[in-house]
């Protein structure tokens, strides 16, 4: 490969200025001519058949243009189980659910007049806790959910409230339990957590009658999918619906799919063109948008006396919420590598995706990898324990390495894991026992090792534009939701092209004009998006060498590209600039498009039976984090002394933004395992819906982080890049966890590890010993 | 019942006829169009919408905007001179100190806030100060970094965005271990 000029350097982002000077227009900030305001009223019941909607007040109320509810808007929609209506239809089935919105000239009004609006319900039973929920005897939270329609993949599970079933057969499990020296099995748990994106929902909606057409301006980060599933749920036709995509105050999977944006589309026909903003607060983002699943995990697991992994089985329940959102591909996606990155020979995994009626949980950073990690990995150290063998020895033993055939049948390839164990664990001193110094205060090591597949398969496209200036505009779906892609697509485009990055630009995301994209989830961007960028540069430049041969009098071979210039390989004197070139060819106004796509196309199909598959990611991203933490024996308080985390990512192609993204991966992550929880009660009700309750990590939370870059080449992507977006916090509470355990001796299974169950923990532990 | 007030943001006096319980978050990005200052939790807590005021950093979500009259107030949009960065901006491209760039204003108005009274913070005094501010996505050691580089005096004098390649400043770059492996 020829020496990189732009990619493997930290460049400074492409989206800086504009957001250092607060120019930047995010989602709700946007305000389009003769705008209405929407509010919504929620459904105060977690579970309750709606007896009585009386509308007639608000409508009355002066400023008021529309007020909608399930009856005016009958459609459903769901990414891949068709359970969601746009408003309440009927029944509630959590307390935030949409049941009924309001346009009006101002914010207040319609808050006003939301409060106007009477609902009178009849209570069915409530069930927050997802093993209770498909126990028999429980209703069904949907009683037509075998009526639904479902994409193909869905394998419905045995009870009403299972939306899937996720199955992983390999060997024979008994046999291996049989066949090991010591048996191990334990119950984790993982509370349903939420992402906080800095910015709260909103989106609005404007429905044109004379063009039919209907135009959605939200953050979303997967606007053609959410283009489909609105389309697919209208019954119209793709063509008339148009998405605008401001820039997106984060995400980490709350902004996928569609949350807000079926209340704006439901007013939006009602107000007789003028276009509306519904837009949530912190509290309705808290209730109303997306959750991370809770889950319950039972493992069992068969080891020799020399630690060699028999046999792993897993059941895992995946708190779904009400409605089905990503459930069931978080429930396949993260069932399927929980049993931990490891050779097993007989492997059992059930992963039961359950509906609940709790706040909707769908994708979260990791999506499911977390909730199997704070299991698996916790029981691998106690496993080590108990043989008296070092942690790092028995992952040694069994981790996977280049070429191992993988549980669910698949060849590995490109496995930097052992590089992440070697170097996070050296980076910690795992060698060396930790220091005990303070009286009361317990010191403690632990490590925690991940593996993380990608949406598969998959597609991205993208355009490439040079005009006479020598200026080049990508275009391409990836939406910047905070992580970076801006600035890495740009370094791809001018790695190609071969122009200063001050050269490129970013086109805004609008669906009329740029080219299809999956979505900008499952750290997926930089691979597939990288690789369409890359293929669409190299188009461009390639057209452009095809002009510049007859003005150069060379064969395209002879010609070659470098800071913005095509130019003879042996007379570099004899050059002309892109924009030349192009100008030359076209004219003055000409413009040279590339186009590329890239489909990473899976071998077989996940067998629904076996869960096996020879091709089931596109590529696996391996990472191992560490942490030192010191608890105060008298209250339960962890401090994180430093931590490290080391990450495969195939190729740095900007290590500024590797290292950011693992930096405030490993800091989410150590808010999912010291304090973050959605407290809800018996009766559905979020108790914590704010800041001040839900507590998030601060600036005086963190450690001192060594963050680590391993560069194990992909071969398919993008100068060997994988991806990098959502392992950060994957192995964080596992690693901490196993920390914890080593400096109290003792395993706490619960999340989040607050100074109460910690505490409780370590006062249970004191009256057995006494006992 | 309106109410005309006098508003003087960023050194510009802006009169205008506002209800009572109008919060500044919401004169400022409604009524004055200054969509900078940014809501997150709008009760306090989160910084997004930190403004300073007569030079305290205040969360604008929890004051009125009557009670800002004859008061100096300050945003990020006024912290650009003649097209020059503020250097806190600079320090906050220059270091990677921001990802969605949400909280972004909110962090930089608090530390201006802090800086403007203390030039020489240390590290500790920068952390505590900036808990106040929340971040999702950068896990806060950019941030830190960056208001770190303006008290050290750490950056590029010569600095002018994406007029030239610009390589980002990492502090403690050495840290950050590579390790290739090839297949």
């Amino acid at each position: 490969m020829a020496e990189l000029t732009v990619v493997g350097k930290p460049v400074t982002r492409v989206d800086a200025n504009e957001k250092v000077t607060g120019e930047a227009i995010y989602g709700y900030d946007l305000v389009l001519p003769n705008m209405l305001y929407g509010k919504t009223l929620f459904s105060t019941k977690a579970h309750a058949r709606i007896k009585r909607i009386s509308t007639e007040k608000a409508k009355a109320f002066p400023g008021v243009v529309a007020v909608v509810t399930g009856a005016d808007v009958p459609w459903t929609h769901g990414e891949s189980i068709k359970d969601k209506p746009f408003l309440a239809q009927g029944k509630v089935r959590f307390i935030g659910e949409p049941v009924a919105a309001v346009a009006a000239e101002d914010e207040d009004i319609a808050q006003a007049a939301v409060k106007l609006i009477e609902v009178e319900y009849e209570d069915l039973p409530v069930y927050v806790d997802p093993e209770e929920a498909c126990k028999s005897g429980a209703v069904a939270i949907h009683e037509d959910f075998p009526k639904y329609r479902k994409v193909d993949f869905i394998v419905p599970g045995a009870h009403a409230n299972i939306a899937e079933h996720f199955k992983l057969r390999t060997g024979d499990v008994a046999q291996g339990f049989k066949e090991s020296d010591l048996v191990l099995e334990e119950k984790y748990f993982v509370p349903m957590i939420q992402h906080a994106a800095m910015e709260p929902h909103s989106a609005h909606a404007q429905f044109d009658k004379e063009t039919g057409r209907l135009t959605i301006w939200v953050a979303n980060d997967a606007p053609f999918r959410a283009l489909h599933e609105i389309a697919e749920a209208l019954g119209m036709p793709k063509e008339k619906i148009r998405f605008i995509n401001p820039l997106q105050g984060g995400g980490f999977g709350s902004k996928g799919g569609l949350k807000v944006e079926p209340i704006a589309v439901a007013l939006a026909f009602h107000t007789n063109g003028r276009p509306v903003r519904v837009k949530f607060n912190r509290e309705e983002t808290f209730i109303s948008t997306l959750t991370r699943h809770e889950a319950v995990v039972y493992s069992k697991t068969g080891v020799k006396k020399d630690g060699t992994l028999m046999a792993r089985e897993m059941t895992i329940y995946w708190g779904a919420g009400a409605y089905a959102e990503k459930s069931p591909t978080v429930c396949i996606r993260g069932s399927l590598p929980a049993p931990g990155p490891y050779r097993i020979p007989h492997v059992k995994v059930d992963g039961y995706a359950v509906y609940t009626n709790k706040p909707v949980a769908g994708s979260y950073r990791g999506y499911g990898i977390p909730q199997g990690a704070w299991a698996g990995e916790q029981q691998m150290d106690e496993i080590a324990k108990r043989l008296d063998m070092d942690a790092v020895e028995i992952r040694l033993k069994n981790i996977f390495v280049e070429g191992d055939i993988s549980y669910w049948g698949e060849q590995l390839h490109a496995v930097g894991l052992k590089e992440t164990l070697t170097k996070a664990t050296e980076a910690i001193e795992w060698g060396n026992k930790p220091h005990q110094i303070k009286p009361g205060v317990k010191n403690g090591k632990g490590f925690a090792c991940i593996q993380k597949p990608t949406r598969s398969p998959t597609t991205s496209a993208a355009g490439v534009m040079v005009n006479t200036k020598g200026d080049i505009t990508v275009l391409a779906g990836t939406v910047e939701i905070g992580q970076g892609c801006n600035t890495i697509l740009s370094q791809v485009a001018a790695e190609e092209l071969k122009v200063p990055m001050a050269k490129v630009q970013m086109h805004p995301l609008d669906t009329d004009v740029i080219p299809y994209d999956a979505s900008t989830t499952s750290s997926r961007s930089t691979y597939h998006m990288g690789n369409a960028v890359r293929r669409a540069s190299i188009h461009a430049r390639e057209q452009i060498m095809e002009a510049a041969s007859p003005m150069l009098e060379a064969k395209t071979q002879d010609l070659d590209c470098v800071d913005g210039k095509v130019f003879l390989k042996d007379q570099p004197q004899m050059a002309l600039t892109l924009g030349e070139v192009v100008r030359r060819k076209f004219g003055p106004e000409g413009v040279v498009r590339g186009d590329g796509s890239y489909t990473y196309e899976i071998g077989k199909d996940l067998d629904l039976e076996t869960g096996h598959s020879d091709h089931a990611s596109a590529f696996y991203m391996y990472a191992t984090q560490a942490a030192e933490v010191e608890v105060d024996e008298d209250s339960g308080r962890i401090r994180i002394l430093r931590m490290s985390a080391a990450h495969d990512v195939g190729k740095a192609i900007n290590p500024l933004n590797c290292v950011a993204q693992i930096e405030g991966g490993v800091v989410m992550g150590i808010g999912s395992a010291l304090h973050e929880e959605m407290v809800i009660d018996q009766t559905g009700k979020v108790r914590n819906p704010s800041f001040l309750d839900y507590h998030l990590v601060t600036s005086l939370d963190t450690p001192e982080l060594i963050s680590i870059i391993v560069e194990c080449a992909e071969p398919e992507g993008p100068y060997g890049a994988k991806g990098l977006g959502e392992p950060g916090l994957a192995p964080t509470p596992a690693a901490i966890g196993n920390a914890v355990a080593d400096a109290l001796g003792i395993r706490i299974y619960d999340l989040p590890l607050k100074p109460e169950n910690v505490y409780w923990a370590i006062q249970n532990k004191k009256k057995k010993d006494a006992a | 019942m309106k109410k005309k007030v006098t508003l003087t943001v960023n050194g510009e006096e802006h009169e205008i006829e506002i209800e009572a319980n109008r919060l500044l978050l919401q004169v400022l990005r409604d009524t004055l169009g200054l969509t900078g200052t940014k809501e997150g939790c709008s009760i306090g807590v989160c910084g997004a919408c930190s403004v300073i005021i007569d030079g305290r950093v205040v969360s604008s979500c929890l004051t009125l905007a009557a009670a800002c009259a004859g008061k100096k107030i300050e945003t990020i949009e006024g912290l650009a001179e003649d097209g020059r960065l503020h250097p806190l901006q600079q320090a906050f491209i220059e270091y990677g100190g921001f990802q969605c760039g949400i909280c972004t204003p909110g962090q930089i108005m608090a530390a201006k806030s802090l800086l403007d009274e203390n030039p020489k913070p240390t590290e500790d005094e920068v952390k505590e100060w900036m808990s106040g501010n929340l971040c999702r996505c950068t896990g806060y050691y950019k941030i830190l970094e960056a208001v770190m580089a303006v008290v050290n005096n750490k950056i590029d004098p010569d600095f002018a965005f994406r007029k030239r390649e610009q390589t980002a400043k990492i502090q403690s770059l050495d840290v950050y271990k590579s390790v290739a492996k090839t297949n």
